[in-house]
């Protein structure tokens, strides 16, 4: 368990500014603070909300967007929104795959990168556009791309294999 | 009532009423528009969109659930538009739900063994599901008859069943997402243990996390199951039997008197409980006990004979011998030396004929009903508002907007109790819980006093007091409905409110706060009971109570009030009719002239003259107060569950024992005859639950003269002794009598009863019904008393006219300063007992196995000077010791414990597993209360 979990959730949760807080809202505000909703959140929110657990997990299991274990070091998505897809995303997709070699998007087993596909990230302009750790970056080759990804794969700190 | 406006259907044209919607008023006429996700007594859905239907001149297909009615509408429900749009929505439900047998027609011949020439696998064939036969969502495939094969393609989902829960077994796979369990839980149960989970075309009924539903924070009462139109809910036991006939009848578990639908098989094995959605009382609901807590119906019981202990061990023998030879024993035992004591599930009439026994043949007031253990429940109630029971009903409790529960743990104790308190609170209805032990309920609570044990009394006239001060009494109401409150202003400015915070460990801040909540609500209800408060300190606490309820006006009319919650099935009843000690039939004081002389011209007799003893006097004695020989019927829980932790024991220094119960206990060990009795779900009578309402368990005339009733053993054991006036040939006889010698029962009567029986749907068994609506097309309302006269068709709120004696009396009790210790030298502090459904920020293992177990380190929450007393810190291991039994706890450390309470709250999900566990006859009459106990502290 990260140090300070329950503190760092508290505050998340205490802290939101917006005038309306709701679970969803939230479970964003811990998603920002910690990457990934973990079970302590889960708790937190619903004593906040006063609503049970299993209201608050229909609102997190509803959305795709939340994770649920710690992400990894670092984030790669790649937008396959209709721009892109003109633009050649399917091949960026194999492109990053084959260079942290996943077969779909998800984590790779060492921990050291999330790949997630992204219906847009906003950047038709620059299409086709991934963005590694929610820095843009448009207009890639697949060749430019496996680059990125496996200079990213590999400026991530190594992992002890069997904890976190 | 209404304006009452029409509608037609198909043509066919029916009344209704404004505000409902168009399923609603079809139902209610007996009309039939499919539907799945609708469910009565829940808001519609409009989820399944099954019940689509046209209405001339309008557009589209609007969901006749959430269509509301209109004067003239004209609704089409049967065109061939509708009937294909309905099709074409089942195909998409059945492509997620096994469907091999769904469109088959061989359905109904198809057996366990055959052979399927279509090839649908077996994990897929209605035969291999629990619901078959009874499956509404088979019936409502059939009714929209859909063809063989579906354009879609089936989607096993292969999803790992859920059988390690207690009761509950859970079948995703055959979940259709209607979302009706969902609902219950959160709408109607407000616990919200179950919810949906992902999106879209994975979304399914599940758990926070995929957890169990004993960490989920279920209560186990059942609800999602009887409203589960396929087979995903289904209870653990007799999970595959297929009814054959369906009885009314009353739950035997607690005062809240449910109406349930039995089940039971060809061969006469009960198979499951129903709530029954009719009913005024339970509406559809049902608790742990009711629902799971009948499995004592098919126990096969040795006692089928009466027993004579003859050198020690017992005999058969006949009814003859055995009445006999109890009549002739009994002679010598006349007066005081003999006591009857009762089950809190006898029927009104049993504890009438028990109570007649006891004074006219054996000339004694020591009659008594075991789960009577604290009188002192209604005594002050009585005294101060002129009748002893609950002013109100139990679902004005809904509407109530601010409830204020005292020292009683309904969620266990009268489950059902607990419903209409919960809707309010999610309704904007405040709640108010005094008591140091943490109940479920203190988790919704606005304002939850923990006073220090033994300071409650203290703490009541803090808050009266702070009503006064801060003029939040309703004078004017005083004036014209009260009698002078001088006396009371006089006590309680003798109050000293610093002496009270100090005492009682709560703030004057929260006091405070609790008092206006109270005060300023439009309407205030008082839902009480005594656990673990001191004898002495009883009495002074429910009058306190009814003096709340006084100086804030919340007497007298709708949805406010004062509930006592007793503990016995009947115990109502047995105060009704005069089965216990200090009441005579009509619940009248036993020294009472009038009514003595009343009773004495009816039985023609010399009533007694000494006043008589309670089961607690008796048992908790140990020379039984002078009692040598006694009559005990049922299997007296409260033997077990702490009431006399010594009953046992004492029964053996009897002379004399006789004891009528349906199965072995301790007590039919030590008896010297055992006769035979007759299970609830098998006799006629009537019960009087906790809101006064007198309901008819069965609703079948059936034979006293041979039956295996106390009624009929009694009767006869009279008659031998050579009293006439015993001579009864049913229930309803029996019933004639105390009408004719109670005054609240005057109008009661058995034809009457069952004039208040009422048809609510005109519902066919041929029809795809949800269970809880085949089963009941009658609303069985009972009567409420007082039932003044034969016109009277009883009161659901008392003192609405005037008091019983023109003005509410006060009752002032002395609030004197109280000994917060414990008075015990060795054990100095209190072991306060707690359970909740969910705790967070704990850790708890669950231990997966054939059944489900949670594990977890107990936490004894302790105040932090206390802590520094005893020089423990948080985390540290330490051991709570007391006389019965020490408990190894890890210490931490809350402000919010009172000083000198160690509070140490489990699971309840615990205590289900327990129960389904537990090799008892009947587990759920002995679910041990939390108990507040002497204890001490000590470093591990």
């Amino acid at each position: 368990m990260i140090d300070g979990l329950k503190e760092r959730i508290a505050n998340a949760v205490q802290n939101q500014s917006q005038p309306t807080v709701t679970i969803l809202s939230s479970l964003l505000a811990v998603e920002d603070e910690l990457g990934y909703i973990p079970k302590e959140a889960i708790e937190q929110v619903s004593d906040l909300m006063s609503a049970t657990v299993n209201d608050v997990w229909a609102v997190a299991s509803f959305y795709p967007n939340f994770r649920f274990d710690p992400p990894c070091d670092h984030q790669i998505e790649i937008c396959w929104g209709p721009s892109c897809h003109i633009k050649g995303a399917m091949g960026l997709i194999e492109a990053v795959l084959d260079g942290v070699n996943l077969t779909e998007e998800g984590d790779t087993p060492d921990g050291k990168v999330t790949v997630r596909y992204n219906t847009c990230l906003g950047a038709c302009a620059q299409a086709p556009v991934i963005s590694i750790d929610h820095n843009l970056i448009g207009g890639l080759s697949p060749l430019q791309a496996k680059q990125r990804s496996v200079e990213t794969m590999e400026s991530a700190t190594t992992h002890d294999m069997d904890g976190s | 009532m209404a304006d009452e406006i029409t509608i037609s259907i198909d043509g066919v044209e029916i009344k209704t009423e404004p505000g409902k919607m168009v399923l609603e008023a079809a139902i209610e006429a007996g009309l039939y528009i499919p539907y799945l996700c609708y469910h009565s007594g829940m808001k519609p859905f409009a989820a399944c969109r099954m019940c689509v239907v046209s209405v001339e001149g309008g557009r589209g297909l609007p969901a006749a659930c959430t269509l509301p009615v209109q004067d003239g509408m004209q609704v089409r429900s049967e065109t061939d538009e509708i009937n294909e749009t309905r099709r074409g929505v089942m195909q998409m439900l059945i492509a997620d739900h096994p469907n091999g047998c769904l469109t088959c027609h061989r359905i109904d011949i198809c057996g366990p063994s055959d052979v399927c020439l279509r090839h649908v696998s077996v994990n897929d064939r209605c035969i291999t599901c629990p619901k078959n036969e009874r499956c509404e969502f088979k019936d409502t495939v059939r009714y929209l008859g859909m063809e063989l094969e579906s354009p879609l393609e089936y989607n096993y989902r292969d999803i790992p069943l859920e059988v390690s829960d207690p009761f509950y077994d859970r079948d995703m796979n055959l979940c259709i997402t209607c979302g009706r369990c969902v609902r219950v839980c959160d709408e109607v149960r407000g616990d919200a243990a179950i919810g949906f989970i992902q999106r879209s075309g994975r979304a399914l009924v599940g758990t926070s996390q995929g957890t169990s539903l004993l960490e989920s924070g279920c209560e186990f009462c059942g609800a999602c199951i009887d409203v589960c139109p396929v087979g995903a809910l289904v209870e653990k036991d007799h999970k595959w039997e297929k009814p054959r006939t369906i009885q009314k009848s009353i739950c035997p578990h607690c005062p809240v008197g449910c109406q349930l639908d039995l089940e039971f098989n060809g061969e006469g094995k009960f198979i499951r409980a129903v709530a029954d959605i009719n009913s005024p009382v339970n509406k559809g609901q049902a608790c742990y006990k009711g629902k799971f807590g009948l499995e004592f119906l098919n126990k096969v019981t040795p006692i089928k004979q009466p027993l004579i202990r003859r050198d020690g061990l017992l005999e058969e023998s006949s009814w003859e011998e055995a009445t006999e030879f109890i009549s002739s024993k009994l002679k010598n035992y006349n007066g005081d030396e003999f006591s009857i004591l009762t089950s809190p599930n006898s029927t009104n009439e049993e504890l009438y004929v028990a109570q007649k026994f006891g004074r006219l043949v054996m000339k004694t007031n020591n009659v008594d009903q075991t789960s009577n253990i604290t009188p002192e429940l209604t005594v002050g109630l009585e005294r101060a508002l002129g009748y002893g029971a609950a002013t109100n009903s139990i679902w004005e409790l809904e509407n109530s907007k601010c409830v204020l529960v005292f020292n009683t743990n309904v969620t266990e104790n009268q489950n059902v109790v607990a419903v209409p308190i919960k809707k309010a609170i999610r309704q904007g209805a405040k709640l108010i819980v005094i008591d140091t032990r943490e109940v479920e309920l203190t988790r919704r609570a606005d304002s939850w006093l923990r006073p220090s044990p033994g300071t409650e009394l203290l703490l009541l006239g803090g808050i009266l007091k702070l009503l006064v001060q801060s003029s939040l009494h309703d004078v004017e109401w005083i004036s014209e409905n009260c009698e002078d409150p001088d006396t009371l202003y006089y006590v309680l400015d003798s109050i000293d409110l610093d002496e009270v915070v100090a005492e009682t460990q709560v703030s004057l801040d929260d006091m405070g706060k609790a008092a206006e909540l109270f005060a300023t609500a439009s309407s205030g209800s008082i839902v009480y009971g005594l656990d673990n408060l001191r004898p002495d300190l009883q009495r002074g606490c429910v009058v306190s109570l009814v003096n709340i309820a006084l100086l804030t006006s919340n007497v007298g009319k709708p949805n406010s009030g004062l509930y006592p919650m007793r503990i016995g099935t009947n115990e109502q009843g047995a105060w009704d009719v005069g089965c216990v000690p200090y009441r005579l039939p009509g619940g009248r004081h036993w020294a009472d002239e009038d009514a003595k002389n009343e009773i004495e011209s009816a039985w023609d007799c010399v009533l007694p003259l000494n006043r008589g003893k309670q089961a607690t006097e008796i048992l908790s004695d140990g020379d039984l107060s002078g009692v040598k020989s006694m009559f005990l019927i049922g299997d007296s829980p409260n033997f077990t569950n702490g009431g006399f932790a010594l009953g046992y024991d004492n029964l053996e220094g009897l002379e004399f024992l006789v004891v009528q119960d349906s199965f072995m206990s301790p007590a039919t060990a030590v008896a010297d005859v055992v006769l035979p009795r007759t299970l609830f779900s098998r006799k006629d009578g009537t019960y009087t639950n906790l809101e006064r309402r007198i309901q008819r368990l069965g609703q079948t005339d059936r034979d006293l003269k041979g039956s295996d009733t106390e009624a009929n053993a009694l009767s006869l054991i009279a008659e031998k002794m050579g009293y006439g006036n015993f001579s009864y040939q049913n229930a309803s006889e029996i019933m004639d009598e105390i009408a004719s010698v109670s005054p609240i029962y005057s109008g009661v009567s058995y034809s009457k009863l069952a004039q208040q029986t009422f048809t609510v749907f005109r519902s066919g068994m041929d029809n795809p019904k949800p269970t809880q609506l085949l089963y009941s097309s009658k609303e069985h309302r009972g009567l409420q008393w007082p039932v003044s006269d034969q016109e009277s068709l009883g009161t659901s709120v008392l003192y609405q006219e005037s008091f019983k004696t023109n003005n509410a009396a006060w009752v002032t009790p002395e609030y004197n300063q109280e000994s917060k210790s414990t008075n015990d030298a060795e054990y100095s502090s209190w072991l306060v007992p707690g359970r909740v459904l969910l705790q967070s920020g704990r850790d708890t293992k669950l231990v997966s196995g054939r059944l489900n177990h949670l594990e977890r380190d107990e936490l004894a929450q302790i105040h932090p000077l206390m802590a520094k007393e005893a020089n423990i810190s948080q985390g540290e291991k330490i051991i709570v010791e007391t006389s019965q039994g020490n408990l190894p706890a890890i210490a931490d450390i809350d402000e919010s414990v009172p000083v000198g309470s160690i509070s140490v709250t489990t699971l309840f999900g615990q205590l289900a597993v327990e129960l389904q566990e537990s090799e008892d006859i009947d587990p759920m009459s002995k679910v041990v209360g939390l108990n507040i106990l002497p204890a001490r502290l000590v470093k591990n």
